[in-house]
Order: structure tokens, then C-alpha cells, then sequence
């Protein structure tokens, strides 16, 4: 079996996880599993600023939020049908960062990330006090009640996001370059690389998957308003998923993702008289994080098993992931 | 409209003073440890709660607390910075912005913890200065003084003071002057950095959580109110210039006179927005402040 390529391996993945809604056609069962995926999603791209380029994005959720007031509108006012709705809402989503990123990302280190978090809140505001979308009362959808679409519909996209940065971080010369800032930004300008329009490129790409997740979640819970769309919640918890999953790699953020919503499903479900414990817990699995894994998850497991492997074969430290 | 000019002026300078106390406090605490705490806001807001619960309890005027409120907040701040500085130190990769995350998930925690213990509603803190005002009539011209307010800048013109004074004239501002220029060197010549590092934490935390207690009596306090005074308290130290302290006093009275004007001259609900566009706009045109001695 190890014969087959990785992309294939990745493919056949995604398309086994496909396969599970053809089995369990139970409602609840399905939304969270489109949840969940809408959750991998977002940590990914979250993953890709701050694991790969080194720059911690607080305002993520200005993409998610544009992606689905964009869809939203283009649905309602529009009458457009959803396809296209929530492709233009990538779209808008990419817009934004391309136009707030140029300068935005001449900000270095801690200003980047108070830089975007204000944004955030500027973007928050601004869907407060307008009349378009509705302000503080948010938007209502038409319902199209197929839970099955939509978890096709979250898979085609994360999946999608998924194999084109696997394809672009782990393949391509592109994950080196972007590593390469994270290291070094100005040895990087030394080497002949271009800071600006990498970390412009990389910021388009994180912004525009999470723009089409929020076109499909706009259109699949059929009511957004400013707090659920772009409260500080939704880049919280992408931030702690992809932490807590281990910065730098993509599969740590899935498996952050992953371990993260089945503890929400299960403390919704079982403690859900004590919704605020959930934010204590998550804000001390960040800081605990922070504190006892700084690797995250996946890097402290990865980084054992490397250290076990390289003693039974007594060579040195594999730094570059086998293929 | 004119004739609210001189109450937009004094309202402002009467706000900015409070942001002052806590941007003076973040200021020191970045200058010494190099740590940007995004838990500044919530440390505002449960310092304001404490403040709260002690009233409640003791039927005293909530300005009385502002001793006990400094005690506790300063030694739970005095507890906490040995994490910090664990985060900020050792052989992991971006220390300064694991440790921004760090403090990221204490205000989550914190946030949640008050939500949890005091509730969503919004309070309000009564003191005995509440009620009283000054009425100044010139002319056309009025003038509103309420003394809460007063209070809070005399309040921060008093941490100013004392804090210039324990900075230029004590040893322990000697070694804190000293860890904040040259930390291996500092400890070469005898100070004892991690005590010096844990008591400027302590006294920024104590600082803030004491501002806390004049906002919850001069605006109202609920539990989710720490985002946008972080925002504030970021507003200001980014406008002054991180680590400068001189610039600090300029821009909490331009966040004051920003504020008032919206409120007295434009649509109040687009308060936040401006403040949170413009906060922006300076980190975009003049990332090292107005001044640009920022670091």
C-alpha cells in the first residue's frame, strides 16, 4: 500500500469521509458532522498565516463574516441561486483581504495581530449599524432542509482547501518560501524572495476557503447575524483548534479540530446549563497549550515517534517527513 | 452645537484619564517583561467586580475597596508572572507571541469565569460622588462636572505621581529602569529579576483592576465588557508608541476627546466603529505611534 502517491491517499480519505453520510442519514448525526468539518476548515486556514507564514491572524472571522453576509445578500436581494452566491462570497472574502492585507501585513509580530483583531472589530461594528444587513437582528435565508447536501457541500469545500494546501505548503516551493518568512523575514528579502507578495498571496489563500464556508454555513443554518458570524468566537476557536492541534503542519489543526468539537458536542450536550464554563475551558486549554505543548498535539506525538523511530534505525533525527 | 464644545472638552479629558492609569500600567509591564497582555481588559472588569462584591457585602462606598481591589489584584498578578515569564522564556520558537496567545487564553478564561460567577446583566457601581456635580454657567456657555469623574482624574494624576515617584527615586525603580534596558546585564550587577518582573506584573494587574472600579462607577460593568477595553487600552499605548511612556499622558486624552465628540456631536453606536477604524489606520500609517518613539 505504500506504493500509492499521498495525493491519493488524501483523495481516497476524503472520499471515505464522504461516504458517511450515505450511512448515517440521522439530522443531528449530520450537522455535526458538517460542523465539524466547517471547523477543520477554518482551522487550516487560520493554520496557514500563523503556522506557515508566522503571523498571528485575529481577525479570521472577517472572512468567515464576509463570505456569508456576501452569500446572504447575494441570496435575499439578489435572488441569486446558492452556487454562485457562495462562490462570489469567497470571492468577497478574498477581496477584502487582498485589499486590507497590503497594508495590514506591513505590521510585524504583536501590531499584526492587534492590527487584524481591530479590524475585526471594526468589520463587527459595521454590520452593526447597517441597514443592508440588518444590524443586530442579522439576516434570514430561505431554509433548503437537505442536511445530506450541505455535508457534501462542506466536504467538496474543506476537502478541496485541504488537497490545494497540501498541494501548495507540503509539495511546492510555496511552504518553503512561506517558512522561510516565518524563520527569517529580512534573511528572506536576502535571499532573493519576495516578503510582500508571499505573505499577500498566503493571506488571500487563507481568506478565500473561509469565505466559502461561510456562503455554505449562511445558507445551511439560514440565520447569520453579527455575533455568530464575526463575534470573536469563531477565530477563537479556530485559533485554539489549530494550537492545541500543533502550529506548522496541516494535519494538526484537523486533529485540534476534530478533538476540540467533540468535547463542545459533548459538553453542549451534557453540561449545557453551563454554557460559559465553555469559554473558561477553552480559553485555559489555550494557555495550558501554550504552557505545557507548544509543539500542540501533533507535533508532540510526531516528534516522539520520530525520536522512537530514529533510535531503532541509529541514525539521526529525520527533520523532513517521509513521503 | 456650539455650545456643547466646552462639555465635549472637559467630558473627554475626564475619560482619557481613566484609559491613562491602565495604558500607563500596560506600558510599563511591556516596557519591562516584553509582553503585550491581551487579558487587560478583563483585569479591568473583574477588578470592577471585586469592587462590586465588596460593596455588596459591606455596605461601604465602593471607593473604599480601591485599597483591597490593588492588594489582591497586585498579588494575584504578582502569582501569575512566573508563568508568563515560562512562556516568554526557554528554548521555544516566537516567544512573544506564544506569550500573547498565553494571555489570550487567560482573558477567554477570565471572561468566562465572570460570565459564570456575576451573570450577563449589566451593573452599576453607586458611590457617594455619584450623584454630586459642579454646574458652571458662562454666558451662554454651561459646563457639567460630575464628581465621579473628577475623582477618576485625580485618581490618575495620584497613580502618575506615585508611580514617577517610585520609578525616579527609589531602588526599585532603579531596578526596574535596569531590567527594562538590559535584562542579563541588570542581573549582573545584583537585581533580582524575577522579584523586579513579578512586581511590575503585580502593579500593572493592580493598577488595572483599581481603574476597573472608577469605569464600573463612571460608565457600568458587565462581564463582557474586557475585548473593547483591551481595545482601548491597546488604542492608547499603540498612539503613544509602544514602551513610551511620555507619549501615554497625549494619546488617553485624544481617545477621551475622540470618544466624547462622537458621542456628543455624531451617532453614538458609531463610537466603536471609529475608534476601533482609526486604531487601525494609525497601526497602518505610523505602526511606532504618534510620536514615533515607540518600539
Amino acid at each position: 500500500m505504500r506504493g500509492l502517491p499521498a495525493w491519493l491517499w488524501i483523495l481516497l480519505v476524503i472520499a471515505g469521509v464522504g461516504l458517511v453520510p450515505v450511512v448515517m442519514t440521522d439530522a443531528f448525526f449530520l450537522r455535526l458532522f458538517t460542523e465539524a468539518l466547517m471547523w477543520i476548515g477554518l482551522a487550516i486556514t487560520w493554520d496557514l498565516m500563523a503556522g506557515y507564514v508566522g503571523y498571528l491572524n485575529f481577525g479570521h472571522g472577517v472572512s468567515f463574516g464576509v463570505g456569508a453576509y456576501a452569500t446572504a445578500l447575494l441570496i435575499v436581494n439578489a435572488g441569486w441561486p446558492f452556487e454562485p452566491a457562495a462562490a462570489l462570497g469567497g470571492v468577497a472574502a478574498g477581496l477584502v483581504a487582498l485589499i486590507s492585507g497590503w497594508p495590514t501585513l506591513r505590521l510585524r509580530g504583536a501590531y499584526f495581530a492587534i492590527g487584524t483583531w481591530a479590524l475585526n472589530r471594526a468589520v463587527m461594528q459595521l454590520a452593526l449599524v447597517l441597514d443592508i444587513t440588518g444590524g443586530a437582528d442579522g439576516m434570514r435565508l430561505p431554509a433548503f432542509l437537505r442536511p445530506q447536501f450541505f455535508s457534501w457541500v462542506m466536504l467538496g469545500v474543506v476537502g478541496a482547501t485541504f488537497l490545494v494546501l497540501w498541494l501548495l505548503l507540503e509539495q511546492a516551493p510555496f511552504g518553503l518560501k512561506l517558512k522561510a518568512i516565518r524563520e527569517d523575514e529580512s534573511g528572506s528579502l536576502a535571499i532573493g524572495l519576495n516578503p510582500a507578495k508571499l505573505k499577500l498571496q498566503a493571506y488571500v489563500l487563507s481568506a478565500v476557503p473561509a469565505g466559502i464556508i461561510g456562503g455554505v454555513y449562511a445558507y445551511w443554518i439560514t440565520f447569520i447575524d453579527p455575533a455568530s458570524t464575526l463575534g470573536d468566537l469563531v477565530t477563537d476557536q479556530a485559533v485554539v483548534m489549530a494550537i492545541f492541534g500543533g502550529l506548522g503542519t496541516l494535519i494538526g489543526p484537523v486533529i485540534g479540530a476534530l478533538l476540540l468539537f467533540a468535547f463542545k458536542t459533548y459538553f453542549w450536550a451534557y453540561l449545557s446549563d453551563y454554557q460559559v464554563l465553555y469559554l473558561i475551558i477553552l480559553g485555559l486549554a489555550i494557555a495550558a497549550t501554550v504552557f505545557f505543548l507548544p509543539d500542540g498535539f501533533w507535533g508532540t506525538v510526531t516528534r516522539r515517534r520520530e525520536g522512537r523511530r530514529a533510535l531503532q534505525k541509529g541514525m539521526a533525527l529525520a527533520h523532513f517527513p517521509e513521503k | 452645537m456650539l455650545i456643547l464644545l466646552p462639555q465635549a472638552i472637559v467630558d473627554g479629558i475626564l475619560l482619557g484619564g481613566i484609559y491613562l492609569t491602565v495604558a500607563m500600567g500596560f506600558s510599563l509591564a511591556y516596557g519591562v517583561l516584553h509582553v503585550i497582555d491581551f487579558a487587560v481588559g478583563e483585569w479591568i472588569m473583574l477588578g470592577a467586580f471585586v469592587g462590586l462584591t465588596f460593596t455588596n457585602w459591606f455596605h461601604l462606598d465602593p471607593l473604599l475597596s480601591l485599597p483591597v481591589v490593588f492588594v489582591i489584584f497586585a498579588a494575584v498578578g504578582w502569582m501569575l508572572q512566573p508563568l508568563l515569564q515560562r512562556v516568554l522564556s526557554g528554548s521555544r520558537g516566537r516567544p512573544v507571541l506564544m506569550a500573547l496567545v498565553f494571555t489570550f487564553g487567560l482573558a477567554l478564561a477570565f471572561r468566562g469565569s465572570a460570565l459564570t460567577v456575576f451573570g450577563i446583566f449589566t451593573h452599576s457601581l453607586n458611590t457617594a460622588l455619584s450623584q454630586g456635580s459642579w454646574h458652571v454657567n458662562w454666558g451662554s456657555f454651561f459646563l457639567t462636572i460630575p464628581l465621579i469623574r473628577l475623582a477618576g482624574l485625580v485618581y490618575a494624576l495620584a497613580v502618575i505621581v506615585v508611580l514617577n515617584y517610585l520609578l525616579k527615586k527609589t531602588d526599585f525603580g532603579l531596578a526596574v529602569r535596569a531590567v527594562a534596558q538590559h535584562k542579563e546585564a541588570a542581573g549582573l550587577m545584583g537585581v533580582d529579576i524575577k522579584r523586579t518582573s513579578a512586581a511590575v506584573y503585580g502593579l500593572y494587574v493592580g493598577i488595572s483592576a483599581m481603574t476597573g472600579v472608577f469605569i464600573g462607577a463612571i460608565v457600568s460593568l458587565n462581564a463582557s465588557m474586557g475585548p473593547d477595553l483591551s481595545l482601548f487600552a491597546f488604542f492608547v499605548v499603540v498612539l503613544a508608541g509602544m514602551g513610551y511612556l511620555s507619549g501615554v499622558p497625549w494619546a488617553s486624552f485624544l481617545l477621551g476627546l475622540i470618544q466624547s465628540f462622537f458621542l456628543i456631536y455624531l451617532n453614538p453606536s458609531y463610537v466603536l466603529l471609529a475608534l476601533f477604524t482609526i486604531l487601525y489606520g494609525i497601526l497602518l500609517i505610523s505602526p511606532t505611534g504618534m510620536f514615533r518613539k515607540g518600539v
